[in-house]
């Protein structure tokens, strides 16, 4: 790169960072309560959804486990952090962990560790199997993980689950989480990680014919989802401040399955624009399942509306544009700029023809 | 005339394969249609049956341009595809492969004189009617994969390299028995590698190079033509 | 104790039969689409409600109802079929893009029915006839546990003759074998794929009949687990091989029910594990099933 090439670089980072932080701190004082809410959501979305895509959608193995090792990594955390008093009462747990109080970022870590050493010793043996009997044993997984989640109350106190957990997460550490896990996942993209990667997700026999050691990269993109994914559910936990065995059940897996599919699978933006779609309608369309008045017409509220619609969407998007919205198109800056170009084109033609 | 191709360029997705082919059988006849390794054979036999669709040209049974049909309706309207690599359903008996081959065949006593005609021409099958087709020996699979295309009594026959693979003895069972089939009245358009062997059977030929019909003929003449000689029969 | 297990393996019989037809429906349409159905299990609770609603808001006879469920679950499954999955296959969709649509729609009919219905349990309706029981010395067998078994019986042996002697099923175990050498033979193997649906619903349908007569309730959920479990027998018994699929249901219901029995009672909420656990040992002992596979290619991806 010549010195004016860096130059721009560095500029463009620099003024992509300073609006980055600029939109953080608007959401930070202007948004409050729920739209707040909504926001930090979506972001704890967007980074699960990355998550997920690196091994289901770059590297094609199909995995709907996941929901397992983020229930795990939830409650790692929450061990990690809830008050002692808390855990001293309604839990039977070892003294050091009974005593532990860690701050959020070891307590972050230890969950994204955790799911990968979990996901390690749960999925990994299921890599011997093909295809349909792998998302069966992926799907085992989850049930069986909400099952131990429910029965195993020395630990995660049954059904009714936690309370208390300490609120950590704000949009500052949601949104700098997600860059950073962006900024991660382009760098991965590039090296031989990724290349990879996209060799396994197109075709795993020649992947093997060519040399690359599948097995090997097929874990490595196992895992570096699993912790993306782990920190997904920390977060998510830190934010609603409780957690029971049915959170990141199956219904909570395919409605992340829909947030890719829907958005395109094999891109970042795609990933980000799905959970967005998902998350914002979900959010926003709670008052109206809840029952509403309409031109003074009583609708009565419809538990499960949303569901039913993600469920439609989902249905056509995958009869009519599987490839999800975005498709392989990836977001980059050259889409601003050709957008910018484009715009201007267009105004200088009506000017000229005027 | 039976057969009609008419001009026909098609291919796959967008991959063109053929260009511009002109081809006909009559009724009755064995026309074979000869080239090397991926000059379009087998995509000829697919267009005329109906499994990819030409994008110029049109292929016609008789009068009826096939474009508008289903591969099944074209099977329903008298022609009969075999394709190469003895596709049998190898989770079946010989005898079920049959029974499948006769699916359109209403009629029991229709079914059974079928039968009883194929069995005559290839009595190794009669003989293994309930072993399973997927341990049937290449030449014996062969024998199945014509059997079950005849059992659906077409006027014509497409057989697509039935000498792939098999061992010489094979091949002229498999060849007299093609001559069989022709004299019990029903058209043949054989395609072959095996260039000499396709033109001693056939009364015309067709030479398909890249795509595109290179020459044309009655067999006898082609078998004299010193271009065929020299590039299909290693003759100098 | 020996009593008790007894009077258990009378259940086991029941709710094995009850997979068994589920595991058939499943493994049918997987072996002619390559499609996992997930949306089996929410064909199989339509039946369940609507033999409901005849009975209790209509008073219609509980036999008729009970036919009716069953052309109910056959319909909806036809409908499936048309709207969902024929423009998938029409469109060559990969196996992954119909897996994910068949999840929607498995949500979709489950949400659906829980809007309109919620999710309060419901009494499914079982005339008395139903609850006559007979005595072995000290066991109890119902006669409704009767029925079952012997209903389910003869209608998978009709099944098995359907599959293995007809046209019609011979067609079928062609088409999900080389669905586009079948089509050579004249078979229109769309209408062959109908025929597979129509006859898995139906056997769902029948399952939920005996669903409901064995535990008397039903709710929109109750799909769920019994697909699933549906869906693992169709695994166990080697995917698209209809006798496999019933044997797979059996040996799962049956051994579910048993392994609750021999349980110690503090750890029957581990119920399901069992299922699972089960699974995870046959698949690393042999992976493709008890049984032979009836497809060409076995993994979803032509592997």
């Amino acid at each position: 790169m010549t010195s004016g090439e860096r130059a721009s670089y560095i500029g463009k980072i620099v003024v992509g960072l300073a609006l980055y932080i600029g939109l953080l701190m608007l959401m930070h004082t202007q948004l409050k309560g729920f739209y707040l809410g909504v926001m930090i959501l979506f972001g704890i979305n967007a980074i699960v959804c990355l998550g997920v895509s690196i091994t289901n959608s770059y590297t094609n193995i199909f995995s709907l486990g996941f929901g397992g090792i983020m229930l795990i990594a939830a409650y790692t955390t929450s061990l990690l952090t809830l008050p002692v008093r808390y855990k001293a009462q309604f839990l039977h747990l070892p003294l050091w962990l009974e005593n532990a109080q860690w701050p959020f970022v070891p307590a972050l870590i230890s969950a994204g560790v955790v799911a990968v050493l979990s996901s390690v010793v749960l999925v990994l043996p299921a890599f011997r199997l093909r295809g349909h009997y792998f998302i069966l044993a992926s799907i085992g997984i989850n049930i069986v993980m909400t099952n131990i989640g429910i029965n195993f109350r020395a630990w995660t106190h049954g059904p009714f689950g936690v309370r208390n957990i300490p609120f950590y997460t704000n949009v500052w550490w949601v949104y700098g989480i997600l860059l950073l896990t962006i900024l991660f996942i382009v760098r991965l993209m590039h090296s031989k990680f990724g290349r990879a990667f996209v060799a396994i997700g197109k075709d795993q026999t020649l992947a093997v014919v060519l040399g690359v050691n599948v097995v090997q990269y097929k874990i490595y993109s196992f895992i570096i989802g699993s912790f993306i994914v782990g920190i997904g559910g920390a977060l998510w936990v830190h934010h609603i401040g409780s957690m029971h065995p049915h959170v990141f059940e199956l219904v909570f897996v395919f409605q992340v399955i829909a947030m890719l599919a829907i958005g395109g699978p094999g891109t970042i933006s795609g990933a980000i624009l799905g959970a967005a779609i998902i998350t914002f309608f979900t959010q926003l369309a709670r008052p109206v399942q809840e029952g509403f008045s309409l031109f003074g017409l009583e609708i009565p509220p419809l538990i499960g509306l949303i569901q039913v619609l993600i469920a439609m969407m989902i249905i056509i998007v995958m009869i009519y544009r599987p490839q999800g919205l975005l498709g392989r198109y990836e977001i980059t800056w050259q889409t601003f700029r050709d957008a910018i170009t484009a715009v201007f084109r267009n105004t200088k033609n009506q000017t000229s023809t005027g | 005339m039976l057969l009609s191709i008419k001009n026909v360029t098609t291919g796959y997705e967008k991959a063109q394969v053929l260009k511009d082919i002109t081809l006909d059988v009559e009724a009755k006849e064995i026309v074979a249609l000869v080239g090397a390794n991926g000059a379009g054979k087998t995509t000829t036999l697919q267009c005329i049956s109906g499994v990819i669709k030409p994008w110029v040209g049109s292929v016609s049974l008789g009068e009826r341009d096939l474009a508008p049909f289903a591969p099944y309706q074209i099977v329903a309207m008298g022609i009969s595809y075999c394709p190469e690599g003895r596709d049998v359903f190898a989770n079946l008996s010989v005898y079920e492969n049959l029974r499948i081959g006769a699916y359109l065949i209403r009629d029991a006593k229709e079914f059974r004189d079928r039968l009883d005609r194929v069995y005559s021409l290839f009595p190794r099958l009669q003989q293994r009617l309930n072993q399973l087709s997927g341990s049937l020996s290449g030449g014996e699979q062969q024998m199945l994969a014509i059997a079950r295309a005849l059992m659906t009594n077409p006027d014509l026959l497409l057989l697509d390299e039935p000498s792939l693979g098999l061992a010489p003895i094979l091949v002229e069972s498999i060849y007299n028995t093609i001559q069989e089939i022709n004299a019990a009245g029903k058209a043949i358009l054989l395609v072959e590698q095996n260039v000499g062997l396709a033109l001693e059977v056939s009364s015309r030929g067709y030479v398909l190079e890249k795509g595109e019909i290179r020459l044309s003929g009655p067999s006898p003449e082609l078998q004299d033509s010193d271009y065929v000689k020299a590039s299909y029969l290693g003759i100098a | 104790m020996g009593l008790y297990l007894v009077q258990q393996l009378i259940n086991a019989f029941s709710y094995g039969s009850i997979l068994g037809l589920l595991a058939v429906g499943y493994t049918m349409i997987y072996g002619i689409l390559g499609l996992i159905n997930f949306a089996h299990g929410e064909i199989f609770m339509i039946g369940a409600f609507v033999c409901y609603f005849l009975v209790t808001l209509y008073h219609v006879p509980w036999v008729i109802a009970a036919l009716a469920a069953v052309a109910a679950s056959t319909v909806s499954g036809l409908l499936l079929e048309k709207i969902v999955y024929r423009p998938c296959v029409k469109r060559k969709a990969p196996v992954l893009t119909v897996f994910i649509a068949s999840f929607g729609v498995s949500l979709l009919l489950r949400f659906l029915f829980m809007m309109f219905f919620t999710d309060r349990r419901r009494a499914f309706p079982i005339p008395e006839l139903f609850e006559k029981m007979y005595f072995v010395g000290e066991i109890a067998i119902g006669l409704r546990d009767i029925i079952i078994f012997v209903s389910t019986i003869i209608i998978m042996a009709l099944v098995a003759v359907f599959i293995k002697y007809t046209k019609v099923g011979t067609a079928m175990r062609g088409v999900a074998y080389d669905a586009k050498t079948a089509e050579l033979m004249g078979i229109n193997s769309i209408k062959v794929i109908v025929v597979a649906f129509a006859v898995g619903s139906a056997l769902a349908g029948v399952s939920a009949i005996e669903y409901g007569l064995t535990f008397g309730i039903l709710n929109p959920a109750m799909g769920f687990i019994p697909g699933l479990e549906g869906f693992i027998a169709a695994v166990l018994g080697g995917i698209g091989n209809v006798p496999g699929a019933m044997i797979g249901g059996f040996l799962i219901g049956g051994g579910e029910i048993l392994f609750v029995a021999l349980l110690p009672p503090s750890l029957s909420p581990l119920r399901p594990l069992f299922v699972w656990a089960l699974l995870f040992v046959i698949l690393f002992v042999k992976p493709t099933g008890l049984f032979r596979p009836n497809v060409k290619f076995e993994g979803l991806w032509g592997e």
